[in-house]
């Protein structure tokens, strides 16, 4: 009355189930596979331009390398500055990856352009410059050793889970804001004279090879709180992973 | 397939053709929900050039009006109306509603029987389960290895997020959900529900909450753990939004559920059936329902707030305005404690019906399986602040939540006492629910031991937020209450379904899952001992072996439970026809054949004695 | 009756009852079970946990591990009796396909279930007291060091810590203490939650916003701290991690006198 008996012989049974495991643990592949594919970075890698040099700093010799990124307020002005990103979202980034190699036990001299103007950092601390040779940076040609906590743009900032494996590393790049009424340091239409904003330098060593990240602690995000919405939860913008190797 | 067909009487199939409600199912209730939901995005201004708060409204209005066009298209609010404009639905209709004559289309439809609500509970949650188990095997594959190279930081706090309240409202209806709707009002020798339309009711409502919750993985997923704390939860993106709408929606299915399952047992009992002969399983589900309609209303309240501090820049939760963030810890842990006990405890009330059957002896100590359980659900409410010790909020009561916390111990001791008691001089007949009983008593023995550490406020500077935690309540969520739920989906199956679920595939199923679920969460027990936070993509390096044995015991989990998927798929189509009362056990849902009657009793039962008269009464 | 010689029954003594309890081989071999089951959890509670917990530097880290180990012994005969009636049953399990026989009709047995609830309550009684002589007995150290202590002002951004030694005009991303020294953190966010948690110290608060919380504690081990993040605070909490270390006055001092701004006392 309710339904017949099954007709299933054993082996088609065992089958049945074989197949049909099988088949759920595809789907559940295929979601890993999409969700992976989903994570990756949305730049290729940017690899830091290594150079004949060498320095000596405190006894010990270290080949040279430069990299240089910037950071710009929306998709337009970075591809203004010939960046073609292809993040999704108009957020403020940085450019013109999210993920930066630098070769390991170097000396490495970093240049960011920053073209944003800002208003004021949350934590006061990340208004110093921590990390670096001599622990300052060069503003436009000008050594400074902090900004004002209301002077600041970004920061590029970067930290990394301590660990056995790999030297620790801690940079923190206070970049100058552009005043808006600084029209010396707005950028103009006339490309030649485009890399306008301020020009931050600075130089670090790299330890041996290992994972880090980097990101902004700066409020920049959107109007939530604490300012850190947005660009700043969004992965990839304003945040993003160096490897030293 | 079956017929799920129980028109068996000898009155018409009733086809009132002139009412709407006959044209009216799940396909139209989408028509109409999908309609009412683009209406109003458009209609509020779609992206609203991505405007914070204006977006967050449109997607709040988007996600409710999804949900109320999705009600009227399926009918429910048919009955209501008719009643209010005094021409309340004829008996014709009634009969029609319950699914009379409808084969298994009425599965599809506002059907009020209870055991048409029951299966489609058992549905729901299975996707729930299946949903929450997938994100947990991405979780623990980005874990296998410390770099986080499986998925991005973002994604798998979304996974993280997402996993929890997948699964916290999966377990929250997973036995009264299925069994409390079909095998409840049976076993109370009831013919339905206290409140047929209203079982209907929060089985759909729940329904709408499924793809609110889906949503959230398009629209960004979230920052923050299922606990969603202010203020994260307030700078949060767009998807946060799924998570507020889903709770809310969710919260008002569970109270009309609660409400309609505590009136159905306390005013629908069969005649005899006095409060002393009530089957445990009714009194564990009713004291977790009547737990939840206190408690739950907080959860909804503390969404609303941040809802509306999203929506409206309200400042509940900011304290740069007056606000504070531990207001809305407290709210939401004021329905977070308890709500772990509204989990807890009709799975082990489960356990404690099925020991019984397969011993054959009586339940030991009735009474203080009660005392047990009213003990838990009385303390359950005054233990919330345990969640925050750390949170700074008021270190001078931290001693006294502390004292309330660890006197649960007490009335759950009991438990233990109740369940060794019924086994202890009997020979357990080790079919697979009674395995479940066993499971149970190594999990929650090793849930309860480490809950102990956690309560102390000294040990908790040191364990609390860290992997501990997460293995702590995973073997009492999972290894306690889901343990419960798997072996009551063993013992009522041939009930539910008409068939015996396939036995070595629900014992391979067991095995792994089991086994599996001890490596995954021993190994996060030593991880959390040795200081690895929570919720974290990444850990360091001294965290990878154990890691890594948990991940290899997640996958255990998922192929087991895949193994059970594919036995309840596979029994309920081709498995054994089973007899009415396979395992001999005493309680009236067995005395029903299978398919049960539309009014499950052809005539009302007597109850002259409780279900446990195993054996030579002594005492 | 007095005039019925030899003929009157004696009631067993409580001792004759428990021997003759004890004579059933059911209740012999469960509790062997149980004494091993409960010996196992006796051996994982004083050695094998302790050997995953890290290095304790403080007695606040000192005394969550005794803790720990105090409270696996207690609860070592509960597991034993779960575990030994458990395994007991299991292995005189029914085989077959029908069911067994039914077993004794056994209700209720009132000396248990008092005695149960009573040693139950006792044991819990034990865990209360012993966690508020701890809560006390580290309130009052705290009260005891706060003139002396080292105040470090810790606050949690998304997804860094920074420390501020307001004494020594010195602020770092490293958190370095004095050995010996009390130290008194006071946490606060500027965003969302955070959790300051030390992890060799035994000690851990939230960082909320705008609201300062405190904690108390003396590092008297030298070696490296972990500080890590305890409470999810969006994309990059995984990562919102540093070190420091606790190191001798005078290593602390030049550390402090090495930063720019830094002064001594």
């Amino acid at each position: 009355m309710s339904g017949k008996e099954s007709t299933m012989t054993a082996s088609k049974r065992a089958l049945s189930a074989v197949i049909g495991v099988l088949l759920m643990v595809a789907v559940v592949g295929v979601v890993g596979f999409t969700l992976h594919s989903a994570s990756a970075d949305p730049h290729k890698r940017l690899y830091a331009t290594k150079s004949a040099e060498t320095i000596v700093i405190d006894g010990k010799s270290y080949p040279k390398a430069t990299i240089t990124m910037g950071v710009y307020a929306d998709t337009a002005q970075a591809k203004e500055m010939g960046y073609n990103t292809i993040n999704k979202k108009d957020y403020v980034q940085y450019g013109p990856s999210s993920h930066i190699v630098l070769p390991a036990h170097t000396y490495v001299t970093m240049t960011i352009h920053g073209y944003d103007g800002g208003e004021k950092l949350n934590a006061p601390f990340f208004g110093k410059v921590v990390g670096t040779i001599g622990g300052t940076m060069n503003v436009d040609g000008v050594d400074v050793s902090e900004i004002p906590a209301d002077q600041v743009q970004h920061t590029f900032t970067i930290h990394s889970l301590p660990s056995s494996n790999r030297d620790p590393l801690f940079i923190n790049i206070p970049l100058q804001h552009v005043d808006q009424g600084d029209k010396g340091a707005l950028p103009t239409l006339d490309k030649a004279t485009n890399f306008k904003g301020h020009t931050m330098t600075f130089s670090f060593i790299t330890g041996g090879a290992g994972e880090y990240v980097w990101n902004c602690e700066y409020p920049c995000g959107d109007g939530t709180y604490a300012k850190f919405g947005a660009a700043m939860s969004a992965y990839g913008y304003m945040s993003g992973k160096v490897s030293v190797a | 397939m079956t017929t799920l067909d129980h028109h068996t009487s000898v009155r018409p199939v009733p086809n009132p053709s002139k009412s709407l409600i006959t044209k009216l199912n799940m396909g139209t209730g989408l028509v109409v929900g999908i309609f009412f939901a683009v209406a109003t995005y458009y209609g509020l201004g779609g992206d609203s050039a991505g405007v914070f708060e204006n977006y967050n409204r449109t997607l709040l209005a988007t996600m409710f009006m999804w949900s109320i066009g999705f009600m009227v298209g399926i009918g429910a609010f048919i009955g209501p109306f008719r009643w209010l404009i005094g021409k309340d639905l004829t008996d014709e209709e009634q009969l029609y509603l319950a699914g009379d004559g409808q084969g298994i289309k009425r599965y599809f439809k506002y059907c009020t029987d209870h055991k048409v609500v029951g299966i489609q509970y058992m549905v729901g949650v299975m996707v729930l389960l299946g949903v929450g188990g997938t994100m947990a095997m991405m979780i623990r594959t980005n874990l296998i290895q410390p770099g986080s190279k499986f998925v991005g930081p973002s994604i798998y706090n979304s996974l993280v997020g997402l996993h929890g309240i997948t699964m916290i409202i999966a377990m929250i209806i997973v036995v009264t959900g299925p069994f409390g709707n079909y095998i409840m009002p049976i076993m109370i020798g009831a013919a339905d529900m206290a409140f047929p339309r209203l079982n209907a009711l929060s089985w759909w409502v729940l329904f709408t909450a499924i793809p609110v919750l889906c949503s959230a993985w398009f629209l960004g997923g979230i920052p923050t753990g299922w606990t969603a704390y202010a203020p994260l939860s307030v700078q949060a993106g767009p998807g946060m939004n799924a998570f507020i709408a889903t709770i809310i929606i969710f919260a008002v299915s569970t109270a009309v559920a609660g409400a309609n399952i505590t009136a159905t047992v306390v005013a629908m009992r069969a005649k005899g059936m006095k409060w002393n002969r009530v089957p445990i399983f009714v009194v564990g589900a009713t004291m977790s329902v009547a737990l939840a309609i206190p408690a739950f209303p907080t959860f909804m309240v503390s969404m609303i707030m941040t809802g509306l501090d999203r929506s409206y820049a309200t400042t509940f939760f900011d304290a740069n305005l007056g606000g504070s963030g531990w207001l809305y810890a407290h709210l939401f842990w004021i329905m977070g404690h308890p709500e772990v006990y509204v989990i807890l405890i009709p799975g082990v009330a489960v356990l404690m019906e099925i020991a019984p059957v397969f011993v054959r002896k009586p339940l030991f100590s009735y009474n203080a399986a009660i005392a047990g359980f009213a003990g838990i659900t009385g303390l359950s409410v005054l233990v919330w602040a345990h969640h925050m010790y750390m949170s700074g909020w008021m270190p001078m009561l931290n001693g006294p939540f502390m004292v309330t916390t660890e006197m649960i111990s007490v009335p759950t001791g009991l438990i233990f006492l109740v369940i060794l008691g019924t086994l202890w001089r009997g020979r357990p007949w080790l079919k697979l629910p009674m395995l479940g009983v066993y499971a149970f008593l190594w999990n929650f023995l090793i849930g309860g031991i480490t809950g102990l550490y956690l309560s102390d406020v000294p040990a908790d500077n040191y364990l609390h937020g860290s992997m501990y935690v997460t293995a702590h309540f995973h073997y009492t969520l999972m290894g306690a209450a889901l343990t419960g739920a798997l072996a009551g989906l063993a013992y009522w199956f041939p009930k539910m379904t008409g068939r015996m679920l396939h036995e070595r595939a629900g014992y391979i199923s067991f095995w792994l899952v089991q086994i599996g679920f001890q490596f995954l969460f021993l190994g996060m027990f030593i991880a959390g001992a040795e200081g690895q936070p929570r919720r974290v993509a990444d850990y360091s390096i001294n965290f990878a072996t154990s890691d890594l044995i948990s991940s290899v015991g997640a996958y255990m989990i998922g192929v087991g439970m895949i193994v059970l998927l594919w036995a309840v798929i596979h029994s309920w189509r081709h498995g054994k026809i089973a007899p009415m009362n396979p395992w001999g056990s005493k309680t009236l849902e067995w005395t029903v054949p299978y398919p049960v009657p539309l009014v499950n009793f052809d005539t009302p039962p007597v109850v002259t004695s409780d279900p446990y008269g195993y054996g030579k009464a002594s005492n | 009756m007095s005039d019925d010689h030899g003929l009157v029954e004696m009631q067993p003594t409580p001792g004759q009852k428990l021997a003759a309890i004890f004579k059933q081989r059911e209740v012999r071999v469960a509790t062997a079970w149980g004494v091993l089951v409960t010996f196992i959890f006796f051996i994982i509670g004083g050695w094998i946990y302790p050997s995953w917990m890290p290095i304790a530097m403080s007695t606040d880290m000192k005394s969550i591990e005794r803790l720990i180990v105090i409270f696996t012994w207690i609860s070592a005969p509960i597991c034993g009796i779960v575990l030994g009636f458990s395994i007991y049953t299991f292995l005189h399990r029914h085989k077959g396909d029908t069911p067994p026989v039914d077993g004794p009709g056994i209700r209720t047995n009132g000396l248990v279930v008092g005695l149960w609830v009573i040693v139950s309550s006792a044991l819990c009684l034990v865990a209360i007291v012993y966690g508020l002589i701890e809560m006390n007995s580290a309130s009052a150290a705290t009260a005891e060091h706060k003139k002396n202590a080292l105040v470090v002002e810790v606050t949690g951004s998304q997804w860094a810590w920074s420390f501020n030694y307001p004494e020594q005009g010195v602020v770092s991303h490293e958190l370095n203490l004095p050995i010996n020294r009390p130290v008194e953190f006071r946490i606060i966010s500027v965003d969302v939650n955070h959790s300051f948690w030390p992890v060799q110290l035994g000690v851990k608060v939230d960082a909320n916003r705008l609201q300062t919380t405190v904690v108390d504690t003396t590092p008297n081990k030298l070696g490296t701290l972990d500080v890590k993040c305890a409470e999810l605070c969006g994309l990059y909490h995984a990562y919102m991690e540093t070190s420091g270390e606790v190191m001798s006055a005078a290593d602390f001092n030049a550390w402090v006198t090495s930063h720019q701004g830094g002064h001594t006392a």
